[in-house]
């Protein structure tokens, strides 16, 4: 039996008043949530909150958190809850696997500060998949397979068996599941239905579902104090051939579907969004849901693919769906940036920020080198997505942008790179074991904040500020960028008090899109932006503008304030920063080569000046020592892809070609454009001179955010 | 967290309490023996005697059997211990298990141990709370669904960035001009800052995150009406005007329950915890062995 059709079996056994699913009795299908709370709540409408401002108000927060709840983050050792991770985005410290025997762990993250909302995207695969085998009251509990149907399956009963006998591929073979291919996943057998039903499970996830609705109704602060948003959500987790193609869902408010859509319920995108549509934003409950997607970097190019399911080039309607459903995207997060590639043709040369030198999740857990390419990263979409506007007369990725953590240690927020423990998931799991050098993946980052620019910190405030795109992406730090563009701007804004009123009165935010250029006039741009006050000043504000020019697109940035000369940098040997910078920017901006036939985005990036990288921080902190190494720290930060020992790496560079050269030169991060090549290269030197010619870290980074673009459409 | 543990592994918590409730006479008691070296404290000796009490629960139902972490970490030592073994996961963690490596691993010990922690920690639906115990907890705990008191104030601020060497002359105008003003609003004053706003209520705490201690010290003092400034922050120099300060709130239930209920369960659990944990603790023989 599918979901859908369970659910619809739950129902009708409601309505004869039989006991059957859950505890729902709306009739609906979506359910009002906070099993634990009562159900009743006071309107939660934008101007319920004391501090409301119709010019709006930036807040931070963090949509993708795994717990206890996701299957690898629980396996990897992690045991706080969603009550957990929403305490620590609070403000209050948490712990960190590996535990002692007396339930203490050995490690705690204490945030930096606290954010504003949280939404919890635990994996919503084998929410209950588990559960239906461990419950004695369970029907599946008792059930041996039937191996008739799926030989190599499994049922409850062998499943405990297998256990009882030791044989934890069982865990494998579960997991490996979400990367089949979507003709051929399915829930495991164990589920219940040897045909592909999971009734069972899904009755077991009822449970698990309530806890993370629950958890999201204590921490969700209802009075008008609005110290703090929760959203329901999950994860869904396709990920084929373990291609990354991830979604965030993210509901509204407390009324949810009742179980969430899994990659074994509905394997493609489209369905996905279908499934939303019809369980939620069409049910007539008030349920209203987004899918959030994020890391095409891991997509090995397919993320953007202009075909649906069945082969087909895009339609209207699926483009539309998209358009509609995928209102924002994640450009950063633990995982890799996926703002642009950093051989594009064009200059820009803060393109290799944070870029993995993987290309698919297996790569990264198996820390397998491969080649990136140009289609994994948001930039190219945004100029595909014009290209696809012109024929289908809607643009499927015309995306806002958010960074999230993807933590897998349940610490949303968790983004600073001077106290960063891991996040578990696809890097490190530290589980057993307080790690002696880098606590994760040397390629992986802390991830960073999603920005919002709402009226209040409520979450219909903040959805509906994801939903028409006035959001803004961070590397980490609480950078608060902002812009306006239109046709009419004053020039003289920056200095104007009155910045946000007039910005909102003759322009739009960031998000927004610009029509019907009067007389070709070319739209004008007021940018501005603050510094974090717990990070570095800032470094200068550029303008990145794509645009359709005939079946080509393009790119150019711009420099609009600041100075990227401005001598700022950092000390390795310490990690302080040296030089000045600027802790407000503002500039008002014309678009010089503007057509007005032509579509074009415009969205801004905000640097900052140099701080240490994380990795840097943490062998700086260890005193770390080349000349001596003893302890892993050493080796980890004197190897020679870790940045900090290198000077050898040009002798080494001076004796190969000049493409070898290129791999191996200590001043080339970007050595990430042709890793094929030069893992070749590595392999033909001793190990020590061939980790030159590996990825190379940043040592130190250049912070930044990233606005989602304006977006200007032809008067067609 | 209980269905956290429900969701991946059996649990034994009703086991728990079946178990001591047929524990019955000494015949019947279950046994463990804890060994301490000589001069170990009684609290240790006690926290040891609990310890091996749980394990053995954990034994008695076979969880280190059936644990994940458990059979990962024995195979990873086995592993370690013989590189080049070709024997297969299974084959490795039964020979773990012969040469009773889980009964000493501190990883094995302490994965252990928290599952059974976890277990003691199980709310049966009849100790769920009342409305009326919800909002006794709630009168009880103030300090734990407290609300911070906000601010609410005016704003002027001054861009160091965009005013550079004259910002100190500016500011002295600013404040010369602010107070020339009298009780009007400060309409079109100063320099605009993203998310800095003319007037608006916020915390003390949100001051400081924001624009420093100092700001936050002159918010948090809350003299009602009076320009104040310039005070420095990393940004430039602004002038505040307290308008109104509420103190900290309680909320209603209506408004908290769920956060009520949630801070409610999590005491419920440690008192369960602990009469579980002393239950089982009267239900076992224990001997105690000293070793030098």
């Amino acid at each position: 039996m599918t979901r859908s059709l369970w659910l619809t079996a739950c129902l009708a056994t409601l309505s004869l008043g039989l006991v059957g699913c859950g505890d729902d009795t709306s009739g609906t299908g979506a359910t009002g949530g906070a099993g634990g709370g009562g159900g009743s709540f006071p309107p939660d409408e934008v101007g319920r909150c004391a501090d409301t401002d119709p010019l709006r108000q930036p807040f931070f927060g963090d949509t993708h958190v795994h717990t206890v709840l996701s299957l690898d983050a629980n396996l990897q050792g992690t045991r706080p809850g969603p009550n957990d991770a929403y305490a620590f985005a609070q403000g209050e410290p948490i712990g960190v696997q590996p535990y002692d025997e007396d339930g203490n762990p050995l490690r705690t993250a204490t945030p930096t500060r606290s954010i504003d909302f949280v939404m919890l995207s635990d994996h919503a695969e084998y929410l209950g998949t588990i559960a239906a085998c461990n419950n004695p009251d369970n029907p599946a509990y008792d059930r041996p397979a039937d191996t008739s149907a799926r030989p190599d399956d499994l049922g409850c009963v062998e499943y405990r068996e297998e256990l009882e006998g030791g044989d934890l591929n069982v865990f494998r073979r579960l997991n490996a599941l979400t990367a089949l291919t979507p003709e051929n996943t399915r829930y495991p057998a164990l589920c219940g239905d040897p045909n592909g039903g999971a009734g069972d499970c899904l009755q077991a996830g009822i449970d698990v579902w309530q806890e993370v609705q629950d958890a999201a109704e204590a921490a969700y602060d209802r009075t008008d104090a609005c110290e703090f948003a929760s959203f329901v959500g999950y994860e869904w987790s396709a990920g084929p051939g373990t291609v990354n193609l991830h979604r965030n869902v993210m509901f509204r408010s407390e009324v949810v579907p009742e179980l969430p859509i899994s990659y074994f319920d509905e394997p493609y995108v489209e369905d996905l969004w279908a499934g939303l549509n019809g369980d939620c934003n069409e049910s007539g409950t008030g349920c209203e849901a987004i899918a959030i997607p994020h890391n095409s970097n891991l997509a090995a190019g397919t993320f953007f693919d202009d075909v649906d399911k069945d082969g087909n080039p895009f339609d209207s309607e699926y483009a539309q769906l998209r358009h509609d459903l995928e209102p924002i995207i994640e450009v950063f997060q633990h995982k890799g940036a996926s703002e642009c590639f950093p051989g594009e043709s064009i200059s820009d040369e803060l393109c290799g920020f944070e870029v993995l030198p993987y290309p698919n999740l297996a790569n990264t857990n198996l820390q397998l080198f491969a080649n990136p390419g140009p289609r994994d990263f948001v930039r190219s979409a945004f100029g595909e997505g014009m290209l696809l506007e012109e024929s289908l007369g809607v643009n499927p990725f015309q995306h806002g942008v958010i960074s999230a953590t993807d933590t897998h240690i349940a610490a949303p927020g968790y983004d600073d790179e001077r106290t960063f423990l891991g996040h578990g998931g696809a890097g490190q799991a530290n589980r057993d074991f307080v790690p002696e050098g880098f606590p994760d993946i040397q390629y992986l980052n802390p991830g960073g904040p999603a920005g919002v620019w709402a009226e209040e910190n409520s979450r219909p405030a903040i959805f509906e500020a994801f939903k028409r795109r006035e959001t803004f992406a961070t590397s980490g730090p609480h950078i608060v960028p902002r812009v306006f563009g239109g046709f009419g701007l004053p020039s003289d804004l920056c200095d104007s008090p009155d910045f946000a009123a007039t910005g909102y009165e003759l322009g739009v935010p960031m998000g927004g899109e610009l029509r019907d250029a009067p007389d070709g006039e070319a739209p004008k741009f007021v940018v501005s932006a603050r510094q974090d006050p717990m990070s570095a000043p800032l470094q200068r504000i550029q303008i990145i503008k794509g645009w359709l020019d005939g079946e080509d697109y393009q790119v150019e940035v711009f420099d609009v304030a600041g100075d990227a000369n401005n001598g700022a940098t950092v000390d390795l040997e310490t990690c302080e920063p040296q030089g000045q910078g600027a802790a407000d920017l503002c500039a008002f901006w014309e678009d010089p080569s503007f057509d007005p036939a032509q579509r074009a985005y415009y969205y801004v990036r905000v640097i900052e000046n140099p701080t240490c990288r994380w990795s840097a921080l943490q062998c700086v902190e260890a005193n770390y020592d080349c000349d001596n190494p003893t302890r892993q720290i050493d080796f980890d930060c004197c190897d020679a892809t870790a940045g900090l020992n290198v000077d050898f790496c040009d002798d080494v560079a001076a004796e190969l070609s000049e493409r070898g050269a290129a791999c191996c030169r200590k001043d080339n991060p970007e050595s990430i454009l042709d890793v094929d090549f030069c893992e070749q290269v590595a392999n033909t030197l001793s190990e020590d001179e061939g980790a030159c010619c590996l990825p190379r870290l940043e040592t130190s980074i250049q912070e930044r955010a990233w606005t989602s673009p304006i977006w200007y459409q032809p008067d067609r | 967290m209980l269905r956290a543990l429900l969701h991946y592994f059996a649990i034994g918590a009703v086991l728990f309490v079946a178990k001591v409730a047929i524990g019955g006479g000494d015949g019947n008691r279950p046994e463990v023996t804890v060994v301490m070296p000589a001069g170990a404290s009684g609290a240790d000796i006690e926290k040891e005697t609990r310890n091996q009490i749980l394990l053995n629960e954990a034994r008695r139902y076979g969880w280190y059997r059936t644990d994940p972490i458990v059979f990962t970490h024995l195979v990873r030592n086995m592993r370690f211990i013989d590189p080049q073994t070709t024997d297969d996961d299974a084959t490795l963690f039964e020979q773990a298990l012969a040469m009773n490596m889980q009964e000493h691993d501190p990883v094995v010990r302490a994965r252990l141990l928290y599952r059974a922690r976890e277990a003691l920690g199980f709310v049966p639906e009849d100790r769920m709370p009342t409305k009326a115990e919800l909002e006794q907890h709630r009168t009880e705990h103030p300090d734990r669904f407290e609300r911070e008191g906000k601010v609410r104030f005016e704003h002027v601020f001054l861009s160091g960035t965009r005013r550079g060497e004259s910002l100190g002359a500016d500011g002295a105008q600013m404040r010369d001009t602010l107070e020339a003003r009298g009780k009007a609003p400060p309409t079109g004053l100063g320099d605009p800052l993203p998310g800095l706003r003319a007037v608006q209520s916020t915390t003390v705490s949100d001051v400081e995150n924001n624009y420093g201690k100092e700001l936050a010290a002159v918010v948090d003092e809350g003299i009602i009406g009076m320009w104040r400034g310039p005070l420095p922050s990393v940004y430039g120099l602004h002038f505040v005007r307290v308008l109104e300060k509420a103190p900290p709130a309680l909320p209603p239930l209506s408004a908290i329950e769920a956060e009520v209920r949630a801070d409610y369960l999590t005491e419920v659990r440690k008192r369960l915890s602990d009469e579980r944990m002393n239950a089982l603790r009267d239900a076992y023989v224990v001997q105690v062995e000293t070793v030098q």
